[in-house]
């Protein structure tokens, strides 16, 4: 895998992927099926043309059969996404986003950017929004402190990013800011 | 594209060419480069030879026309009048210092002309005294464009710096009252080729905003009232400059010209409508509407004149005729005018009505216009006390006039951009493409796993479509060679033994069609060559005034007559919905329908009874609902249902949903054009702005919750959410029940009526909590369950109301006595029309389903891991033994004598040993070693069924007891090596013996 070394030693994305394809969207299945019984759970009746909920997994199967159109989620939309990377531009703080966005908002495009309206400048915006976020990510590293670190609204993704500098990093900065004098308190 | 065909004249030679419409339509002025100006007849063809003015030393600039009049602006500097339609000189009205005259405009009255030229002032001349001028300084540049405000009161100027100013000449001394800087291009030299564009702000004849090509090439509509750009043209296949624009003389349609293309908007819906492809071979210069033709003419830069005759076709609203309009909806800005009108400069009386002026209001109510002739704004004449500026004075008089409705098909759309809905419905889509010679028809289902999309050519123009459950039907209208006809496709059939045209005699038109039949229960995906269940129905509506029913298969049933005029009709599974206007229109504005429902198997009429259509609102849809109640949508945004259609005579039409009260229509400018109806789901198309049907791409379908129009605000006096369930749920349930005979009720109807009991004490519960003893009583009468009463009375003990719960309880009592008083209104009523019952699918049954059972797993039974204590041989046949052992637990008694199982053991086997298969008996006898060792428990009472149950002992049974003699050891290690046998085994065993 073409993954730098340091990442290899957490979750890949996609493996992440693999976890938010368990997320309940919505879609127009083509054809009709009972109520039917999986692993994780039941879902449908499917009855086109009402909408149904369903696990990304099974909409993305049945997307590649053609036997259905996904309802995009309504965060990924041109208008949304583009409101959100002004907040993220203007503000400090992330804005916030649907935990998994990044996995989901991928696993869609590739699979059915013809059911997303305008979905290549949906794509830009989000290549947009992840630099940013990454810009302030990085930014938050630089902050860190041995005590803790504040990211709210980090994503998923993101978490994972950071996480194999981080869970070093913080390692490191234990070490050296342990205080001597608490720890022989403990010694006696 | 070939049936779009203008008049093409080369007027001029090639370069800046200019054009204007005499006012009253019957000329059309042209003036170019070559100096001259012609006068062309619009009625006559290409092949005129027009009259020309040759008096301009220089290229023609600008044309303009009054009543009276025509005027020409030139290169030469000197702007000239003739006599209206006249090719001889009258007069030099002007003359600019060897400045070239850009623009020369006349106000709507006739009375002023507007000059513009190189010099960066505008003059303002009275016709009459042309001494008497007035002139406009506030550009800094060339004045490319002028133009009046419909009123005459305001003039804008267009200018080549980029810069549009808004002049107010009602007073003596003119006053620049806006400067609008950025939205038309700036240009440096006066001669190139984008000085000729078009950029003048085009006044609408409501005189409530313009429009104006923008530098970035979008089409601006900049509204009086702030001056500032409000919405845009635009379309995504329209890119580039904007080379001119026109309004139709009644404000309905805009024409623009981008590339070599001409358009035409809907100034309502701001979409585009028409395209004339590769009108010019080089830009256009100006466009116009004639002021009384539906005629579109533009000049290009090669110098030649293009008329475009009808660009809107018959079926739209006309670009010329005043639109009636029921509402101005833009408060007026008042006041600030007190006199709109210079005395010097009008003569016109303030109430006068104006021809420019009765275009009014096109943009307000389109769709109405074209029904209806309202005289609202009779009540706002008062205190508008408005002169003619708001132009309403011709409304005014008209006489209320109800125009009926036409009959339409439900789910169809007009034709536009040679593309049309003929049906739309929760089965399917039906699309037609136009192509000229013939219709492409395609045909797509919402559920591709029940049937098969497919499309075909038509050469007959089949206008008039339903998609039914079991196939779809199509008619034509007799034209020129063919009479009209009518074709029927079943889904599940061979083309060729299920398909048939049912021909009409000569001249009888088709008005409406409906196909209907009960929902199929096998996918139609799969051809077969007969249906058990039929093809369902087919019903047709003539201009013969009555209803022709079809079966499925083209055997004509009955021809009813019918009261009134056809306006629609759907089909359900064994009915018939048919709308019928009942004599006329009233003359207050109600469209009065009729609507009736005939069943399908004896013709007979089920429900005959008004639509409650509100006055001055039409009827826009009709359908089923799920539950195959018949369902209406009106204009007003309101959706009714007939739920208790089944009680011949005694339906209803209950409100079930107000789209204008919907929490995400309220700040929005949106309409839902309805598809189907179910439970709690409205599914619709949403439709933006002034829209009035959807276009393509097919829009998805969205689903809006049914929200019964309930007025109830306070949600602590009663849970309103419960409150909507329950009444929803309660008039479902109602449908469902009377489509049940006098049979057992089945549990899915016993499950929703449990769960409407839930949503009942939840309200109990609140009235108890808000102390309403009354309306707990009230609720508590309504439980479907006695048991559920009792979860009433829980309830009441709860909040310590002893006296409720009592009441409750003799209440519950009464209910067990009686019965329960619904089912006795239920018997009561009339008898409600069952459904018919149909035969089997087909003659070969399904497997059951996989994957379709919710139940935990059955319990794999696992002997090899069964605790050894408990075991006792397995019974070869799951019969009787089985029972006997299910005591076993309970009843071992440790103490058994040994010999008491020595007998169980025999009857055991005496009982195995019958089945005579010498295999099972081989596994019979690994079984018996089984048996774990430590402290054997016998069953007392397996016993007695074992002896009881069994007649004849098998007389082979004794020599297989040799086994029990065999030592504990041996039985251990027997259990040991079996171990695997006996998990085999485990299909043998029944679950639940061993519990």
């Amino acid at each position: 895998m073409a993954l730098p070394v340091s990442l290899r030693n957490s979750v890949t994305p996609p493996e992440l992927e693999l976890i938010a394809s368990e997320e309940l969207v919505e879609i127009i299945p083509l054809i009709s099926m009972e109520r039917t019984a999986f692993i994780s759970g039941a879902y449908g009746p499917l009855r086109p043309p009402n909408k149904a909920k369903i696990p990304l997994w099974m909409a993305i199967n049945l997307k590649m059969k053609k036997k259905c159109h996904i309802v995009p989620p309504n965060w990924l939309s041109v208008d949304f996404l583009q409101d959100r990377l002004a907040l993220e531009t203007s503000r400090q703080e992330f804005s916030q986003f649907p935990f998994r966005f990044t996995e989901i908002a991928k696993l869609l495009l590739d699979v059915a950017p013809d059911d997303i309206q305008n979905s290549e400048r949906i794509r830009s915006l989000l290549k947009d929004i992840r630099e940013v976020r990454q810009a302030k990510s990085r930014e938050g590293l630089q902050k860190i402190d041995h005590s803790e670190l504040s990211l709210p609204n980090l994503c998923s993704m993101e978490i994972n990013e950071i996480r194999p500098f981080f869970v070093r990093a913080m390692g490191v900065l234990t070490q050296l800011t342990r205080d001597p004098v608490a720890d022989s308190q403990f010694d006696v | 594209m070939s049936n779009i065909k203008a008049e093409i004249n080369l007027a001029h030679s090639p370069g800046y060419t200019t054009l204007a419409f005499s006012r009253d339509g019957a000329f059309c002025y042209t003036g170019g480069d070559d100096c001259i100006v012609r006068l062309w007849k619009t009625n006559e063809g290409e092949d005129q030879e027009p009259p020309t003015a040759i008096e301009a030393g220089e290229s023609i600039m600008t044309l303009a026309t009054s009543d009276k009049a025509w005027f020409s602006g030139s290169k030469d500097s000197d702007v000239r009048q003739y006599k209206a339609g006249d090719p001889d000189m009258e007069a030099v009205v002007t003359s600019s210092a060897a400045a070239c005259i850009r623009c020369i405009a006349i106000d709507p009255p006739g009375k002023r002309i507007a000059v513009s030229s190189d010099e960066p002032t505008i003059k303002v001349i009275d016709i009459e005294d042309t001494v008497n001028m007035l002139i406009l300084h506030g550009h800094n540049d060339v004045v490319r464009k002028v133009t009046w405000e419909p009123s005459g009161s305001f003039l804008t100027s267009c200018s080549a710096d980029g810069k549009i100013i808004v002049w107010d000449l009602t007073q003596q001394e003119p006053k620049q009252i806006k400067l609008i800087d950025g939205v038309i291009p700036a240009l440096k030299d006066k001669d190139s080729r984008d000085f000729a564009h078009d950029c003048s702000a085009v006044w609408h004849p409501s005189g409530q905003y313009f429009v104006v090509g923008s530098r970035t090439h979008e089409i601006v509509v900049i509204s009086r009232d702030s001056w500032t750009k409000t919405s845009t043209f635009s379309s995504d296949s329209l890119t580039g400059v904007v080379y001119a624009l026109a309004l139709s003389p009644n404000g309905v349609y805009l024409a623009s010209s981008t590339h070599k293309d001409v358009q035409v908007w809907s100034t309502q819906t701001r979409r585009l409508l028409f395209t004339f492809p590769n009108a010019t071979t080089d830009f256009v210069t100006q466009l116009a509407f004639s002021p009384t033709k539906n005629l579109l003419a533009w000049a290009d830069f090669t110098g030649s004149l293009y008329r475009w005759s009808d660009p809107i076709p018959s079926s739209s609203p006309s670009p010329v005729d005043p639109v009636a309009t029921s509402l101005v909806t833009r408060p007026k800005r008042r006041g600030a005018t007190p006199t709109l009108f210079d005395d010097d400069a009008t003569a016109r009386k303030p109430n006068e009505p104006v021809k420019e002026d009765t275009g009014l209001g096109g943009a307000e109510d389109f769709e109405n216009e074209d029904w209806i002739l309202d005289d609202v704004g009779d009540g706002m004449e008062d205190d508008l006390g408005a002169p003619g500026e708001d132009g309403n004075a011709l409304v005014k008089e008209m006489v209320s006039v109800t125009k009926a409705q036409p009959a339409f098909q439900p789910g169809s759309t007009p034709m536009e951009n040679r593309k049309r809905y003929l049906a739309y419905n929760m089965i399917g889509v039906i699309e037609v493409t136009d192509q000229d010679t013939h219709y492409i028809i395609n045909v797509e289902f919402h559920d591709r796993s029940a049937r098969k999309a497919y499309h075909f050519t038509d050469y007959f123009r089949y206008d008039l479509a339903a998609l039914g459950p079991r196939g779809a039907v199509y008619a034509c209208q007799p034209e020129n060679e063919h009479s009209a006809h009518v074709v029927y496709k079943p889904y599940g059939n061979w083309a060729t033994q299920g398909e048939w045209t049912y021909e009409l005699s000569n001249t009888v038109r088709v008005l409406g069609i409906a196909a209907g039949g009960p929902a199929p229960s096998k996918s139609m995906r799969t051809l077969s060559d007969g249906d058990m269940q039929g093809n369902g129905n087919v019903v047709v509506a003539t201009s013969d005034n009555e209803l022709t029913f079809l079966s499925g298969t083209g055997i004509e049933r009955c021809s009813v007559a019918l009261d009134g005029d056809f306006v629609s009709m759907v089909a359900g599974p064994e009915w018939v919905f048919v709308v019928q206007r009942d004599g006329t229109t009233t003359m207050d504005g109600s469209q009065n329908l009729m609507g009736t429902l005939y069943d399908f198997e004896d013709m007979c009429v089920l429900q005959n009874r008004k639509l409650p259509i509100r006055k001055g609102h039409t009827l826009r849809w009709i359908g089923i609902s799920e539950e195959g109640a018949p369902a209406v949508y009106d204009s007003a945004g309101v959706m009714y249902l007939m739920p208790r259609f089944r009680i011949p005579l005694r339906g209803t039409w209950v409100r079930i949903l107000d789209t204008e009260r919907l929490e995400r229509k309220q700040g929005k400018d949106e309409s839902y054009w309805p598809v189907g109806l179910s439970e709690d789901t409205f599914m619709c198309l949403i439709l933006k702005g002034r829209q009035e049907y959807p276009t393509f791409p097919r829009p998805l379908i969205q689903e809006l919750p049914v929200r019964l129009p309930f007025r109830g605000k306070d949600p602590k006096d009663s849970p309103l959410e419960e409150q909507q369930v329950f009444a929803r749920e309660s008039m479902h349930l109602q449908i469902t029940r009377d489509a049940l005979g006098d049979e057992e009720i089945p549990d899915e109807v016993l499950a929703r009526e449990l769960a409407l009991d839930k949503e009942l004490v939840q309200l109990i519960q609140t009235a108890c909590k808000r102390d309403k003893l009354p309306r707990a009583l009230e609720l508590t009468r309504m439980l479907h369950h006695t048991s559920s009463f009792d979860m009433a009375m829980k309830v009441a003990a709860f909040y310590r109301l002893v006296g409720l719960r009592e009441k409750m309880q003799a209440l519950k009592d009464d209910r067990v006595v009686g019965d329960r008083p619904q089912r006795r209104d239920w018997v009561r009523d009339y008898d409600p029309v069952r459904p018919p019952r149909l035969p089997p699918a087909d003659v070969q049954r399904g497997e059951p389903r996989a994957f379709q059972d919710f139940g935990p797993p059955a319990v794999v039974h696992r002997p090899g891991l069964a605790r050894a204590t408990l075991t006792l041989p397995p019974p070869p046949r799951e019969d009787l033994y089985t029972r006997g052992d299910d005591h076993a637990p309970a009843a071992t008694l440790p103490g058994e004598s040994k010999r008491k199982r020595a007998d169980e053991d025999i009857v055991a086997y005496g009982d195995a040993a019958q089945p005579d298969s010498i295999k099972r008996r081989a596994v019979e006898d690994d079984e018996y070693t089984m048996p774990g060792p430590p402290k054997p428990r016998a069953n007392p009472f397996a016993k007695k069924p074992s002896d009881t149950a069994d007649g004849p002992r098998n007389p082979f049974a004794p020599n297989k007891s040799l086994h029990k003699s065999e030592s504990f050891f041996d039985k251990v290690e027997a259990a040991e090596t079996s171990k695997w046998k006996g998990l085999s085994r485990s299909r043998l065993c029944p679950a639940d013996g061993w519990y």
